[in-house]
């Protein structure tokens, strides 16, 4: 926050976060090593090899911002609507339908040169997004179904769509004569591709980095701007927290519950495009699913926070990459990295809420203790079922996510 | 009386003794050392202002609250209760504000759950023991009757019965009667004269003082977390109560301006919507305020909501100086110069996990002054007019970066205020401005809305409570089932407006 008078507040509240973040961690992993225990091998040695595999060498960090670029999209595209009061579960669809509509740009305006060529494909990916994201907004809002159920369907509907785009309008034509090619389409222009990063930086080109990483990045800052600093995001948040409230201030709920649809839309565009763009330059039958989904996770772990996001997308890519070391290096089977993925889920919201609460408390008694408080009140006592020190939980200043 | 030897002339021995009883939150310190006793078969209210910490000392003894210092003796013998299991067992039981209930199960299934009794349920027997129960102390309920369909004065009268099922003898209310019509108070109230002659003993949690001084035994009052004195309604009047509470005197009746009455600011015809108002007609002149009164349920929220655009109305005319109003969006109709006051102002008024200064800007985010073409918001420039707007209003909190739901009823209700009249609007609806708000807070909310005829704008009052209407209002109509029923002068008896508010209906009058 701006003002400077909450300046200490704000580094107290940094300081609890980062010690909440590590004690997560540290349970995360101790109840980690117990599980490793239990298939006999030594757990210094197996988080070792997944440090390893991620952080120990340039490639391996290479691996781990490719995997989390197409995460962080799709986290930020569910915690757009999340501070909207809704539960965008269409982003997997949305990134699907996104996919073709860049496919179709890619292979139908190749003569463009790159720098025209590759923002328009993001355009595509982004309207592609929108259009799929439109469908449940409005239906949420001119008949009242549910965005859950709604995006659950057009997820199944956008699937079929891919196959149906590869076995048609868009199937490779450019495969010599007789050779087995898996479903695809044609291979988009060298041009239109995110070109590879790597390089530069000593990385393997398998690791395929490219600048959507940093796309990625100010994306979050986009949205961190977006929900903080303008009148949607304002009108979003108050809309999420208190629709009647909100609508007796004039806001328009309806208009609102849309727009953040559209934005989450255009977000989940971008999710499929490490894969195409970066990773394999054509879009395939077998492109990478379940992004959307694990976006959910990620939004959950970054506690919908678009700078949390970014780390928690980082620490996913982490794991992920250790994925293969584990392979390598021990007999502990794959799935332990899930299990892992799982615990830090759980261990980072519990400990949160507690070091949410506690440090509002120790702001409560602070601001208490300066004798600004001697003749004021205690909360509201009809607010509901609440203790007082739940309130007073907005100090703790970028935790602003509703609990569910 | 810090001992049990206090119990002075009485001759039994107290049933429940708190002692030096301290509870702490953060930065509030929310019992000071408490002393209470309670009789068997008394009804004791316990009286303070929003945050005097009376709800507090009641979640401690239910075992909601652990503690800081003190010690609680019950039947003679100091207990530990640690959660409202333990508070249970020894035979207290609390029925909150918020009841908790399992809206799709019956009357019955509510009462027994968690207390079946064997793993064979005998839904018959249940019944009748549940409509025995009611029976003795004339609880009018519907064992069978599923909970989603009942009233508010019904699902309390559930959970009155659920802690009576498991044998509690000392039962704590909570305002009890906030969420109650004046009928429905007279029931509950008729139901707890039974329970004291049965004996059991009631703690009576509440701020209406007319209410307390009616069926009240004894009475202790609290300020900020202290216990400033004990009482019995026989040795002390309303305006002494009032004082206690709130450390000064406390004027019950404001003098009303005398104010030229304009030409009409808002014009109401027909007005129909929804099958709760059937043909609304009335007019709020500029300097005066229209009091609408009748029983809760009647059209009231309705009336309001189709007013500042939450509702579009079926039918009729609203007009606001001339221009009509009637079904455009809020946006429009607070930009033409109406402010609104809402009924619930968790629900409709504030966002409570929320900053205060983005509840001070709220319905003027759009404002040129507070946010950019390209949709940025200004926000040095909402905080300076949060912080003016908590300095006019004396509103209380520690910062204008803290969230609304950390403060009291009493300034939750000042920021709406302060939002509100900010803008200067024409006219102002206020829909129950002061429930659930302690004396010196309605002092307040009532001098504002004065003040605002005094400045020659239009105020449409809708409140269940006929002392807000008398002590506000240039004019009285009352609402009887979305309809006007009459009109009334200021100084029109009591009994003829109540005549009104029950829609002249001679059986019901009577």
């Amino acid at each position: 926050m701006a003002a400077p008078r909450a300046r200490p507040a704000w580094l107290e509240s940094f300081v609890g976060q980062l010690l909440a973040l590590l004690a997560s961690f540290g349970i995360a992993l101790l109840i980690g090593s117990l599980l490793i225990l239990a298939y006999g091998e030594n757990p210094i040695e197996v988080y070792r090899s997944i440090f390893d595999a991620s952080l120990g060498s340039a490639d391996g960090i290479g691996y781990v911002l490719s995997i989390a670029t197409p995460l962080i999209f799709a986290a930020l595209a569910v915690s757009v609507c999340f501070k909207g009061g809704m539960f965008n579960i269409g982003v997997e669809g949305q990134y699907y339908v996104a996919m073709i509509l860049a496919a179709v740009v890619e292979l139908n305006f190749d003569f463009l040169p790159g720098p025209i060529l590759v923002p328009l494909v993001l355009l595509g990916a982004m309207v592609g997004g929108m259009i799929w994201a439109a469908i449940p907004g409005v239906l949420k809002v001119k008949t009242g179904a549910h965005e859950v159920v709604t995006t659950i369907m057009l997820n199944g509907i956008a699937i079929s769509l891919v196959a149906w785009a590869l076995n048609g309008p868009l199937k490779y034509n450019d495969a010599p004569e007789g050779a087995f090619v898996d479903l695809r389409t044609n291979v988009f222009p060298k041009t239109g591709l995110a070109g590879d990063l790597g390089a530069t930086f000593g990385i393997t080109p398998g690791a395929h980095l490219s600048w959507l990483f940093m796309l990625a990045v100010g994306a979050a800052i986009v949205v961190w701007f977006l929900i903080r600093r303008t009148r949607l995001g304002y009108e979003a948040r108050a809309v999420g927290s208190s629709p009647g409230s909100a609508s007796a201030g004039g806001v328009s709920i309806g208009s609102t519950q849309v727009r953040l649809f559209l934005i989450s839309g255009a977000l989940a565009g971008l999710v499929g495009m490490q894969n195409i763009l970066a990773d394999r330059g054509y879009l395939p039958l077998n492109f990478v699913i379940g992004l959307g989904f694990t976006g959910i996770a990620v939004a959950f772990l970054g506690q919908n926070n678009p700078i949390g996001i970014i780390f928690a997308a980082l620490l996913w890519g982490i794991l992920s990459r250790g994925e293969v070391a584990l392979q390598i290096s021990s007999q502990v089977p794959r799935e332990f990295i899930i299990i892992l993925q799982g615990l830090l889920i759980l261990t980072v919201v519990i400990t949160y809420q507690i070091a949410k609460r506690r440090l509002a408390a120790r702001q409560l008694q602070r601001a208490g203790m300066a004798g600004e408080l001697e003749d004021s009140d205690a909360p509201d006592e009809s607010a509901g079922p609440r203790g007082p020190e739940e309130t007073g939980a907005e100090a703790f200043e970028p935790s602003d996510e509703k609990r569910i | 009386m810090t001992s049990g030897a206090g119990a002075g002339g009485s001759a039994t021995p107290p049933l429940v003794v708190l002692e030096r009883i301290t509870k702490r939150f953060p930065g509030v310190l929310a019992n000071d050392e408490v002393d209470l006793e309670l009789r068997a078969g008394e009804v004791h209210a316990l009286i303070g202002e929003n945050g005097a910490g009376k709800s507090t000392l009641m979640r401690v003894l239910y075992g909601m609250y652990p503690a800081d210092g003190g010690r609680i003796v019950v039947r003679g013998k100091e207990v530990k209760i640690s959660s409202p299991r333990d508070a249970i067992a020894n035979g207290i039981g609390m029925v909150h504000q918020h009841f908790v209930l399992v809206d799709p199960f019956t009357v019955t299934e509510n009462i027994i759950l968690g207390e079946e009794g064997g793993e064979r349920l005998d839904m018959e027997a249940a019944q009748q023991r549940v409509a025995e129960l009611a029976e003795s102390y004339a609880f009018r309920v519907d064992p069978a009757a599923v909970v989603e369909e009942l009233s508010v004065g019904e699902e309390q009268r559930v959970e009155i019965l659920k802690a009576l099922y498991r044998g509690v003898e000392i039962l704590i209310l909570d305002e009890p009667t906030a969420v109650l019509t004046p009928s429905e108070t007279r029931d509950l109230f008729g139901n707890l004269r039974k329970l004291r002659e049965a004996g059991r003993t009631i703690v009576f949690i509440s701020h209406k003082l007319d209410e307390v001084m009616e069926i009240a035994d004894r009475i202790t009052v609290l300020r900020r977390g202290r216990v400033v004195g004990e009482t019995g309604p026989s040795e002390t009047s309303k305006a002494k109560l009032a004082e206690m509470m709130v450390g000064r005197p406390v004027l019950f009746r404001l003098d009303k301006p005398q104010v030229q009455i304009g030409d009409p600011v808002l014009q109401v015809a027909d007005l129909t919507g929804e099958g709760k108002l059937n043909g609304i007609s009335l007019e709020v002149r500029a300097g005066e305020i229209l009091g609408v009164a009748g029983v809760e349920g009647n059209g009231q929220r309705e009336l309001a909501e189709s007013l500042i655009g939450l509702r579009t109305p079926e039918g009729g005319t609203i007009e606001l100086e001339g221009a009509a109003i009637a079904g455009r969006p809020v946006f429009d109709i607070r930009n033409a110069g109406v402010g609104y006051i809402p009924e619930d102002r968790h629900e409709q008024g504030l966002v409570l996990n929320m900053s205060l200064w983005e509840n001070a800007v709220l319905g003027r985010q759009d404002d040129a002054d507070f946010s950019g073409s390209l949709g940025v918001l200004f926000i040095k420039k909402i905080k300076d007019l949060a912080a003016r707007l908590v300095k006019l209003f004396d509103i209380r909190a520690r910062s204008v970066d803290v969230t609304a739901s950390t403060l009291s009823g009493g300034n939750q209700q000042k920021l709406i205020l302060a939002r509100e009249l900010e803008t200067d609007p024409k006219l102002l609806i206020a829909a129950q401005p002061t429930r659930g708000l302690d004396v010196g807070a309605i002092e307040f909310v009532w001098k504002q809305i004065l003040d605002q005829k005094a400045a020659g704008r239009g105020v449409l009052l809708i409140s269940a409570e006929l002392d807000e209407i008398y002590a506000l209002s240039d004019r009285i109509v009352t609402l009887y089932e979305g309809s006007i029923t009459g009109e009334f002068p200021p100084d029109a008896p009591p009994e003829q407006v109540g005549i009104g508010m029950l829609g002249r209906a001679p059986e019901e009058a009577a």
